[in-house]
């Protein structure tokens, strides 16, 4: 230990893991072996860094030197340099696109600048699977004070005071629940923590949960003495086999030591942690349906009252909180309510972390105060449109129990009621960005799709009504829209909303309502005029070359897989209308704009084109 | 009672109800698919919705407890399109075949799609059509007209116990289905038929016979077991073609059986009596009732002048009527001039209020509730498998387990009860005396009951000097339960602050006698309980009745005890003491297919001069019969019931008799008049009137004493030839030999079957549905044979509800009053 001098956090996030960090670490420790240098580099493998955009990532303690996109390869190098002659390799730096100017250290990197870390105050900086590492950083300090220096209603008061609220997505206040639990008298108490993010797209728990899974113990254990609850579990869903696995080295280096099981810390006070795996389905992340889940029944959800606080888990008073809101309990306890409440508004109090993915330019994880303007995170943090020359056309925020929300309202603080006032929600913090290539209509289909088939079956309005809504989007984007469907589709939302047993089914609608408030005319020229104008829905599309603008270099007749592109060299090139199965491949190759996505000619009346009959072979 | 308002009228209610019961208990109806009052709220069809004043959201009214000074709107424009819409999701799929289902005119679904529907849907789709799974017997599940309201899923795993259905997939493709697809195996109760609002589940021996608005629909009471739930049978052109429960009405609640809901059809029987039968020339002939009477008068006068009244005996039914079973005993008494009367409660009912009385004194004839278990801290149910021979109040007790109460049961078999009860003692078959004995004796040992109370109870010492040898460690021996879960059940028993003791008794089983009744009176006395801590249902639908109208050789009607020169013979002594009798009658009954040990009995009977048999059917004993009368069956004629409960039940005449087939009564009254004799009994009226003033049963209480039975040795019963021990239980689709006559529940299960352990299997090379010879040392009988984990090693388990299997030829009568159990050999037959 003494001769230390360097440590290297590896990224083991899951995303880093996929572009090959793992690779990385075995041409490190190689490398490092080869050098004889293991006594004075540490290798640690981390949770999630957040910067996912650019993985594998590497930062270099104590500098805190951030290398990105590394490769094997690169190995050799950067040992030689940075770790034998102290000069850090810029090349695997961070490079401002505008500037070309290296940044080696990760605060000053836009995209962590404008973040504030409370619930991924660990991620990268310790050793996920090392108790001990949690504990050099204030780990289990607000644990043994609520255990030994607090009351149950002292902790409760302190959440209520610090005005959190549930961020698992409907954003109940945290103290709330807690006292209600309390003031429940049972033989036994519950507490759990909902670890089944399932959102597409979403990743915040997950990353939690891998990068710091001692910080959710911790919450669990001050949450588990304010309610009196002996027994908790924690619902992973089974496709995280990663934060699995740390959880469950988490729980069992806390048994030892003592900071769960019989008597922790000395306090007479007694917790059993356990995980629980889900089995992947989405309405199990409902409460009710969860601790079904648990129970070995099928996960349904069950009306309410009895609410959880009072009839939860096999009938006893339970609280279930999300994996985010349990990472911010310690630091509550620690610092105080007021503290907690500095950042944020004032209904909506500290930070939120949001999986940040789609055509943004760094995708990753950020947290941010609440209050904090949504352009903000897609231009300041997000860097802007991935794709160079698309522009900004939607934002969607809370899966799909959300809403898209368009350019019109960027200047919208994330917070739970500025954001349900647009009719999306906050959900568990999921924000995929999309640009001017996204038909709206499409992806309205894709997230009723999603629930459509994650709907339990247990309801008329969720289980029917969704599926309904899906054949009529289906028809939509297949060219089949009638007269008055986007009438029919309001209507039918409102008795969704209206009539759905759980969250699940009320928020459906969601995506549909929004889209259709800020995007209607794209559902109107789907219906009117059979055009889909983003060339996404092939039923709604025909492609044509602008001979004003073609060049006739060729791409697109090379790219084509229907060959259905022909021209002569240096000629404006033409489609075969017959041939194309509208792929977009022309489209997405030209770079000089000349394909033009205009209405199918078939539907607009042009039989002559005769292209269903190549249209039909290309469905099947 | 909270005050609350609902559409603008002040409504009081109880507090914590739901909207729902609210509303209902004013006569507000709010429209639903997925409640049942049995179960737990589900929430699931989203019909039931309701406003709240100055509530933005819709609640459910099936789920949401009322509040004080609530207001509640059940009925406004933005419900009522709610629920259109709902409903309008509901048939989009749906395959709107009423034209071709059994539900039309009584479907949910239908009712309220014309009180809401718009006329036509905006949401058109395909329709479902897969295939109707009509696999199983019995039911038949059209998974296309389902709603997923999920109430069958629900009513078989909470409210039986049974969980044979489920949902499987999830979103729109779920579907309702046994587990893993397969062929719905399940007690075939058709709850879920009931249950299902609309035409998915269906009972298939009804299917496409009847439309529901030409149903003429009537109550009466099952004939079975002695719960005596309420059957509303639906006929058509006199003709029965189907039984349901009603919600709320009678003892049952709208809860049935599979034997009460498909069993009727026994009354179809092909076997049918349509005339007497008279023997000539050792066949059985048809014959005239003139001519038949007239035989049977001769013979009845000739018998009583050549060797007295007291030569003629006659045996009673316990599915006759309580007419016709008064009119029994009064033939015999007054005509004949014989006491010789009797019928099987002898070995069953009679034998517990006989059993009751050692402990309790003189004391009402014995009577259940069949609620008690409900709101009880404990309940203990000692070797009997209550869910089969009783089986509504066996869901009493699994409700009342569900509920709360600590449910005890002692058990050598896997059952439904041991399966959902709160601790299970695994005891060796017979053994229940000695586990009852051992609890008392740590009750005794560790004073866990009012000690000085008990201590001066007559027979105290006695209780002493006999439990002495019941210590844990050998009560543990004799019963295989250990001797910790006895101490724990002693002490769950005696802490309990309310409590019932119930078990079975009857002819048709086997492993238990009357001393165990005796040992469940001293453990109940030993707690300082009364009577009615001990509930043991008669086994029959009219046993009760039977009993009560002194178709015994020691009582008269309503329990009038006889003194000693004036008690007649008895069952055992008439059927199985060969000579004691010349001439016997035999009203309903068929003892030479269901009681124990055949052989005697037919040896007997074959000795008779004169064998009058009364039946519905041609059955084992009528065969040997020299004159055999076709009698009515329980639907054709008008009568009382009396059920477990002591609860008169009046069954309506609801079809035509067949051929020419008279009640029993009727038949006794013509009998009586062929013999000359005036008994002034011209119309069941008459007979009521004499019923009632036979004044009531004598309800004097006497003081609890101790009557300490010991533990029959079972040590000596297997032996090298006969290793193992056969049990004799129900089967849940059976009861008694009558069932057997039933196609629907023959369906399910049609012969006796042989269960056997799995180890036992091995060891003599059975597999299931092998062939195996059983012998005892009464004979021997050939069954099928299933491999069974639910049973003991040792033990092997069949039933004798069927005459063809022939098991009471292996089973002997208990003369003792202990347990009947018998050595068998299996063997494979190649």
């Amino acid at each position: 230990m003494g001769k230390e001098r360097v440590r290297l956090m590896i990224c083991a996030g899951t995303g880093c893991v996929a572009s090959g960090s793992l690779k990385v670490r075995e041409a490190l420790e190689s490398e490092i072996q080869n050098r004889g240098l293991q006594d004075e580099l540490k290798l640690i493998l981390t949770g999630c860094n957040g910067f996912c955009a650019k993985g594998p990532i590497i930062s270099v303690l104590p500098d805190s030197i951030f290398y990105q996109v590394v490769k094997p390869e690169d190995v050799p190098e950067l040992v030689e340099e940075h770790f034998v002659k102290g000069r850090p390799v810029e090349r695997l730096m961070y490079t401002v696109p505008a500037e070309k100017r290296a940044i080696p250290s990760m605060g000053e990197i836009p995209f962590f600048k404008h973040q504030v870390l409370r619930v991924l105050r660990n991620k990268g900086l310790i050793d996920p699977d090392s108790m001990e590492e949690y504990i050099a950083r204030d780990g289990y300090q607000a644990a043994a004070k609520a255990l030994t220096e607090m009351a149950p209603e002292d902790i409760i008061q302190t959440i209520k005071d610090s005005g959190i609220r549930g961020r698992g997505g409907a954003g109940f206040p945290t103290g709330l629940k807690w006292d209600f639990a309390s003031k429940s008298v049972a033989d036994q108490k519950y507490l759990l923590c909902n670890g089944d993010e399932g959102d597409p797209g979403a990743f915040m728990d997950r990353s939690v949960m891998e990068a710091d899974p001692h910080s959710v113990l911790e919450g669990m254990i001050i949450g588990a003495k304010a309610i009196g609850a002996t027994k908790g579990y924690i619902y992973v869903r089974a496709e995280y086999p990663l934060a699995i696995e740390r959880l469950r080295k988490a729980i069992r280096d806390a048994n030892e030591a003592g900071l769960l099981g019989n008597n922790i810390l000395d306090s007479g006070y007694d917790f059993d942690l356990d995980l629980y795996l889900g089995a992947g389905a989405f309405v199990c992340g409902e409460e009710t349906a969860l601790m079904r889940s648990i129970e070995g029944k099928r996960g349904m959800p069950r009306p309410r009252p009895p609410f959880p606080a009072h009839k939860g888990l096999w009938d006893r008073p339970t609280v279930l909180n999300n994996v985010e809101t349990f990472a911010n309990i310690a630091p509550i306890i620690l610092n105080g309510a007021e503290w907690y409440r500095s950042l944020g508004t004032e209904k909506s109090a500290g930070t939120k972390v949001f999986a940040l993915t789609g055509a943004v330019k760094n995708v990753g994880l950020v947290e941010v105060p609440m209050g904090t303007p949504i352009r903000t995170i897609i231009y300041d943090i997000g860097g802007g449109m991935g794709k160079k020359g698309k522009k900004f056309k939607a934002v969607q925020m809370g899966g799909p129990s959300g809403g898209c929300l368009p350019e019109s309202l960027l200047d919208t603080p994330v917070d739970f009621d500025s954001i349900n006032a647009t009719g999306a929600i906050m959900g568990s913090g999921g924000m995929v960005v999309m640009d001017d290539d996204n038909c709206m209509v499409s992806l309205t289909r894709f997230f009723l799709g999603f629930t459509a088939d994650e709907s339990c079956g247990k309801c008329p309005p969720c289980r029917v009504g969704t599926r309904v809504m899906l054949d009529m989007l289906t028809d939509i984007t297949e060219g089949r829209g009638k007269e008055g469907d986007i009438e029919t589709l309001l209507d039918l939302c409102e008795d969704i909303k209206a009539t759905s047993l759980c969250g699940l089914g009320q928020t459906a609608p969601n995506p549909v309502l929004t889209a259709i408030k800020y995007f209607r005319e794209e559902f109107e020229s789907h219906i009117h005029e059979k055009w889909c104008k983003t060339g996404i829905c092939s039923e709604l599309t025909s492609f044509e070359i602008d001979p004003e603008l073609c060049t006739g270099c060729g791409v697109c007749a090379r790219a084509c897989p229907q060959k259905a592109i022909t021209g002569e060299k240096k000629q404006p090139h033409k489609i075969i209308q017959e041939l194309c199965i509208q792929c977009r491949t022309c489209y997405d190759r030209c770079k000089f704009g000349s394909i033009k996505i205009e209405p199918t000619r078939k539907m607009a009346g042009l039989e002559e084109v005769g292209k269903s009959g190549a249209k039909g072979g290309a469905q099947s | 009672m909270i005050e609350l308002t609902i559409n603008g009228e002040t409504v009081q209610a109880e507090e914590g109800v739901t909207i729902l019961k609210a509303a209902g208990a004013n006569g507000i109806k709010i429209p639903n698919l997925c409640f049942d009052k049995r179960l737990r709220p589900y929430g699931g069809c989203r019909l039931c919705v309701v406003e709240l004043e100055g509530q933005p959201r819709l609640l459910a009214a099936c789920s949401t407890p009322v509040q004080a000074g609530m207001k509640v709107l059940t009925d406004t424009p933005k419900l009522r399109k709610a629920r259109q819409t709902v409903l309008e999701l509901l048939l989009v799929h749906h395959p709107l075949d009423c034209p071709v289902c059994d539900k039309a005119g009584e479907c949910s679904l239908q009712d309220l799609a014309y009180e809401y529907g718009k006329p036509e849907g905006r949401f058109i789709r395909w329709r479902k059509d897969k295939p109707a799974d009509v696999r199983g017997p019995l039911v038949e599940l059209d998974s296309n007209r389902c709603i997923l309201c999920g109430k069958c899923v629900r009513i078989c795993a909470e409210h039986q116990g049974r969980g044979a259905l489920g949902f499987m997939g999830r979103g729109f493709p779920t579907v309702v289905t046994p587990a893993f697809g397969e062929i719905l195996e399940c007690d075939y109760c058709g709850q879920c038929i009931d249950a299902c609002p609309t035409g998915a589940l269906l009972a298939k021996p009804y299917k496409f016979k009847a439309r529901a608005w030409f149903l003429e629909e009537k109550d009466t009471i099952c004939s079975f077991c002695g719960c005596g739930c309420t059957l509303t049978l639906g006929l058509r052109e006199g003709r029965i073609l189907r039984a349901r429960g009603e919600e709320d009405r009678g003892v049952s609640e709208g809860n049935l059986c599979g034997r009460g809901r498909f069993g009727f059809d026994y009354i179809y029987d092909r076997e049918r009596l349509r005339t007497p039968l008279l023997r000539k020339d050792g066949e059985l002939v048809e014959s005239s009732w003139d001519e038949a009477m007239k035989y049977a008068a001769e013979a009845l006068k000739d018998i009583m002048e050549k060797d007295g009244p007291s030569s003629l005996g006659a045996i009673g039914w316990h599915r006759a009527s309580v007419e016709d079973n008064f009119m029994l005993q009064k033939f015999m008494r007054e005509v004949v001039g014989s006491g010789n009367l009797d019928f099987s409660g002898s070995l069953g009912y009679d034998r517990v209020q006989k059993a009751l009385e050692l402990c309790f004194g003189s004391m009402p004839p014995h009577t259940i509730d069949l609620s008690s278990p409900l709101g009880k801290d404990v309940i203990l149910v000692v070797d009997s498998d209550i869910s089969v021979t009783h089986p509504i109040f066996g869901l009493n007790l699994m409700q009342a387990a569900r509920e709360g109460a600590h449910t005890i049961v002692s058990d050598f078999r896997q059952t439904k009860l041991t399966r959902h009860c709160g601790t299970w003692l695994r005891n060796a078959p017979g053994t229940g005396v000695a586990l009852l004995n051992g609890i008392m004796k740590v009750i005794l040992d560790q004073g866990l009951a009012k000690m000085d109370r008990a201590a001066g109870r007559e027979g105290f010492e006695d209780l002493e000097k006999t439990l002495a040898g019941f210590t844990a460690d050998k009560v543990s021996a004799i019963t295989g339960v250990s001797a910790q879960a006895i101490e724990k059940a002693a002490r769950t028993l005696s802490g309990a602050k309310s409590r019932i003791i119930t078990l079975s008794l009857g002819a048709s089983e086997n492993s238990k006698g009357a001393d165990l009744v005796t040992a469940a009176a001293n453990l109940a006395v030993l707690l300082g309980d009364g009577p009615e801590t001990i509930q043991i249902p008669a086994e029959y639908a009219n046993t009760y009745g039977a009993w009560w109208a002194g178709v015994r050789p020691d009582a008269g009607p309503a329990d009038s005890r006889l003194r000693g020169g004036d008690k007649g013979l008895n069952l055992e002594s008439m059927l199985y003491e060969s000579g004691s009798l010349r001439g016997l009658l035999v009203m309903g009954d068929d003892p030479v297919a269901t009681l124990p040990d055949n052989a005697n009995i037919v040896r007997s009977l074959k000795g008779l001069e004169l064998l009058i048999v009364s039946t519905i059917s041609m059955n084992e004993t009528a065969k040997m019969a020299h004159v055999v009368f076709p009698a009515s069956s329980w639907a054709e004629k008008d009568g009382i019931f009396m059920n477990a409960e002591g609860r008169p039940q009046r069954l309506p005449r609801l079809i035509e008799p067949t051929g020419q087939s008279l009640p029993e009564w009727q038949m006794l009254r013509n009998l009586s008049w062929a013999m000359d004799k005036e008994i002034n009994i011209r119309s069941i009226e008459n007979l009521r009137d004499e019923m009632d003033q036979a004044g009531t049963v004598c309800e004097s209480g006497g003081t609890a004493r101790f009557s300490p039975v010991g533990q029959a040795d079972l040590s000596g019963l297997t032996s090298k030839d006969y290793p193992l021990t056969l049990v004799i239980r129900d089967v849940l689709q059976h009861s008694g030999s009558l069932s057997t006559r039933s196609e629907s529940l023959n369906l399910v299960a049609s012969e006796a079957i042989l269960e056997i352990h799995p180890t036992d299997a091995l060891n003599t090379g059975i597999s299931d549905n092998d062939h195996v010879k059983v012998t005892s040392g009464k004979g021997s009988v050939y069954l099928k044979a299933r491999v069974s984990e639910e049973i003991m090693e040792g033990v092997v388990v069949t039933s004798s509800h069927f005459p063809h299997g022939r098991v009471n030829a292996l089973s002997r009568p208990s003369t003792n009053g202990t347990s009947q159990l018998t050595a068998v050999r299996v063997e494979l037959v190649k």
